[in-house]
């Protein structure tokens, strides 16, 4: 049980550690100050905000031109 | 796979075209999408052969599935045959799902993802290949021999030594794999989905390795066996799949609505209180057993820390969806994925609840938990990889689906089966559990009341596996590249004289 226990309070506390010291890296390295970029980081210039990206094959962007106009944001 | 396979529009003759700058008049900028279709160029071979082989793997998985079903209500069934005994296939169709079907696709979403993500072509392809034929080829041996029989009775360990020596290795791979991707991003933002692929990625490797090692190097037997097994077991859900689950609906319930997400503060708190209750909540499995109260109480405690990331996830996805519930009539990704990311809330909410004692002392040992974790397993992460594939693959081939049909008839058969999976057996299980506390009732009764259950689970396991057939159908044909060519694949070609987004990336620079 020792192994055990050595085990999994090890893992316990390593993942604990690595877990605080990513956070540390992403505040140092400024992934926490632009919370609005990154959420917007999936976007491209031509499939921005607003653009669905999927349908049905068939159905197409061309399909209901509805769904490409307008952000809803 | 064979040299001469579809697309065939694979070409190298026009990779010296040069790629034009947008102009004005065009209503898209070439140059994000070529970058993204070289991206994705750079994952297609490993991707898709990781995809396809997990399609076949949930096919074989499923036909165990609905033999060990088959035989909870009619034993009879195939049970001259030692190799297809309830002992033998029940494990078989656990562990091909998990290693077969749910860690093959979700390894393929997972290096789609992090390139996508990273903004970086997807390197080291023939590793990719020998880990995916190489783990292919482990969990075939590794299912043989389940049904041999000669195997370690502890579940979601099975497997003997040197299958899990391979798929060890195969997951140092994905580990180095990924955080070379990572390390040639392009863009400045680390988008949340990356986040939790790390999470994923570092730590599940570890544990894999650690929990094999005490198992099978016999460093713990008895309850310390137990122990190590529910602890690994869990986390196996934990920060294995859930992490790349919730990866994938992070990216895709935005990317598809086009919205960013409702709170991109609020997604990060999720991932690191995910991060840091997750890994001590396996010990729940074992509330009961003869082990030290703490080590449960902390399993406990745990699982109702997980409220915390669990209703983040919620709000955010829930607020995200707002307003454009319309759009699942149209994109089978999202159609899967939300169904996933509600099923997910359901299952956490229901799984923190399980680890309190006065719910445990009910549902423990009852078909309740099998249902349980097929709404984890299937409702949440299978049905968010599908959703995931339905993305993906177009973006490989440059081809459509072959049919809107199948897609649908893939989804609704999937989802009706699951529905009644789910709830077939929580009644059932809640009722059997119920009975099983009262000791004046014969075990032989309760069995018998359960008869109606275990054929609503049949008969929703079989609607599962046509869905699954479709789906695999599906795939075969994006593989042959018999859907219609994509509009974007099109204007590609037609903007750069050629089908460069077919082409390999090394032939592009």
């Amino acid at each position: 049980m020792t192994l055990v226990y050595l085990l999994i309070w090890g893992t316990w506390i390593a993942f604990g550690i690595s877990t605080i010291w990513a956070l540390h890296w992403a505040a140092r390295h400024g992934h926490l100050s632009d919370p609005e970029g990154a959420a917007r980081s999936i976007f491209d210039d031509d499939e921005p905000p607003g653009q669905m990206t999927d349908f049905f094959p068939g159905d197409g962007p061309d399909g209901d031109p509805s769904l490409m106009e307008g952000s809803h944001d | 796979m064979t040299d001469d396979s579809p697309p065939p529009t694979s070409d190298s003759s026009a990779s010296s075209a040069p790629m034009p700058e947008g102009s004005p008049d065009q209503e898209s900028s070439p140059r994000d999408m070529v970058d993204r279709a070289r991206i994705d160029a750079s994952c297609r071979g490993p991707v898709l052969f990781f995809f396809l082989t997990a399609a076949a793997w949930l096919l074989i998985g499923s036909a165990l599935a609905l033999l060990a079903s088959i035989k909870m209500h009619s034993p009879e069934f195939l049970s001259d045959t030692e190799w297809l005994t309830f002992g033998r296939v029940r494990p078989a169709h656990l562990n091909t799902v998990i290693y077969g079907w749910s860690s093959l696709a979700g390894m393929g979403v997972l290096f789609w993802l992090q390139a996508r993500l990273s903004r970086a072509e997807l390197r080291f392809q023939k590793l990719l290949y020998a880990v995916g034929i190489l783990w292919n080829l482990a969990i075939a041996g590794g299912t043989v021999v389940l049904l041999t029989g000669r195997y370690l009775s502890i579940e979601w360990l099975e497997f003997p030594v040197w299958t899990a020596a391979l798929l060890g290795l195969g997951f140092v791979a994905v580990m180095v794999t990924s955080l070379d991707t990572f390390r040639r991003r392009t863009h400045h933002h680390v988008y949340v989905s990356q986040w939790y692929l790390f999470g994923a990625v570092f730590w599940f490797p570890i544990l894999y390795v650690l929990a094999h090692a005490m198992i099978h190097l016999g460093g713990a037997t008895g309850v310390a066996q137990a122990t190590a097994n529910w602890w690994f077991a869990h986390n196996v859900l934990g920060i294995w799949f859930t992490p790349i689950g919730l990866a994938a609906a992070y990216y895709f319930i935005p990317k598809v609505i086009g919205r960013p997400i409702h709170s991109y503060y609020l997604s990060l708190l999720g991932f690191w209180t995910l991060a840091l209750f997750y890994n001590w909540a396996g010990t729940h499995h074992l509330i009961g057993g003869p082990l030290p109260v703490w080590l449960t109480t902390v399993g406990t405690v745990a699982s109702m820390m997980m409220f915390i990331p669990v209703i983040t996830v919620a709000i955010n996805h829930h607020m995200t969806m707002i307003g454009h519930f319309q759009k699942l009539k149209f994109s089978p990704t999202l159609r899967f994925i939300v169904f996933g990311a509600m099923s997910y809330t359901v299952v956490s909410f229901q799984g923190s609840l399980m680890s309190l004692r006065i719910v445990n002392e009910t549902s423990h040992f009852t078909h309740y938990t099998v249902a349980h974790a097929h709404l984890g397993m299937y409702a949440f992460f299978t049905m968010v990889l599908f959703g995931s594939i339905y993305y993906i693959a177009p973006r490989l081939t440059g081809r459509e689906w072959a049919s809107a049909r199948l897609i649908k008839i893939h989804f609704w058969s999937v989802a009706v089966g699951m529905i009644m999976y789910f709830t077939g057996l929580s009644w059932g299980g809640w009722r059997q559990g119920e009975q099983m506390n009262h000791d004046t009732m014969p075990f032989l009764d309760i069995v018998a009341e359960l008869m109606p259950y275990f054929w609503s689970r049949s008969v929703a396991g079989i609607l599962m596996t046509v869905g699954h057939i479709a789906f695999a159908i599906l795939l075969w044909k994006m593989w042959r590249g018999e859907g219609q060519k994509r509009l974007r694949a099109r204007k590609l070609e037609q903007q750069q004289e050629g089908p460069t987004l077919l082409a390999r990336p090394e032939e592009d620079s």
